[in-house]
């Protein structure tokens, strides 16, 4: 059950690894994505972006995740950056006074704009 | 796990399914305090949801309410640690959902816990107290009471019944 609720995938373009989420983000696994994050950032990674645009819905497990994210890029002066906020998800973020937490992009197409 | 429906067949009737003149149907879990629990009572709201046609919306917010009252019953309930059931019963009545989540535990209300503060300048923000923050806003009412030893909180939520957009 747990294992397979989130799904994550990373994806490239140019200098830019945009690391694709799916379906669930909770205290059963966000462990996982502390563990992918973390991992991107040890290997040098200057350039990350967190796509959210097929997550059904995140709780504060995530939010721990992601603030965690946003010091270890700072540290490794790397940028963080996220998309695809949008509906039940951005509505959660919002509701955890979260949206201003991060640097949020429109679209993933965006992000990597921004981030070239 | 142990699982069982207070009311034997009731919750099965598939002729009433989705029906708001359904009778009042409820699932009681008891899990483990542990975290990989958790991921049985999301599957149970995931399956209460689906029986009764539940809308998305409220569905998934039941979810991340009762990811964040049990996640935060295991992490703080029993400081001393050792293994302790929390007993969780779901009842669906009209499309109304009510949640009671309980645990003998160290006394604790959370409904009085402070809404995160905001970082001091230039500071960022700190993840503490989040969860129950959304939580007094996700849900239509949340209530507590210590009986007998046990902690229980009580959420309710008003679903839509046969919508299930986004």
């Amino acid at each position: 059950m747990g294992a397979s609720t989130l799904q994550i995938s990373e994806v490239r373009a140019g200098q830019t690894c945009i690391l694709a989420l799916a379906g669930r983000i909770d205290s059963t696994n966000a462990d996982q994505l502390t563990a992918r994050v973390g991992k991107l950032f040890e290997a040098g990674e200057k350039n990350l972006v967190v796509d959210f645009k097929e997550v059904l819905y995140l709780t504060s497990a995530a939010f721990r995740v992601l603030l965690v994210a946003t010091d270890d890029a700072e540290r490794s002066a790397a940028r963080f950056a996220l998309c695809g906020v949008l509906g039940h998800v951005r509505e959660l973020f919002e509701m955890g006074g979260l949206l201003d937490a991060f640097t949020i992009h429109a679209s993933r197409e965006d992000a990597i704009e921004q981030l070239r | 796990m142990a699982r069982r429906p207070d009311r034997p067949g009731q919750r099965e009737l598939p002729s009433r399914k989705g029906s708001c003149d359904a009778p009042p149907s409820t699932t009681e879990l008891v899990i483990r305090n542990e975290i990989p629990q958790l991921a049985l009572l999301s599957a149970a709201i995931e399956r209460i949801g689906r029986e009764h046609a539940l809308a998305q919306k409220p569905l998934v917010q039941l979810q991340v309410t009762l990811d964040e009252i049990v996640s935060n019953v295991i992490k703080y309930a029993w400081p001393e640690g050792g293994s302790h059931e929390i007993r969780i019963q779901i009842t669906v009545d009209a499309g109304n959902v009510k949640v009671d989540v309980a645990d003998d535990g160290m006394s604790f209300d959370p409904r009085n816990t402070a809404p995160p503060a905001p970082p001091p300048s230039g500071q960022r923000r700190r993840p503490g107290g989040v969860g129950l923050h959304m939580v007094r806003q996700l849900m239509d009412s949340f209530e507590y009471t210590r009986i007998g030893g046990w902690n229980h909180s009580t959420l309710t939520k008003q679903c839509t019944i046969g919508t299930h957009t986004k």
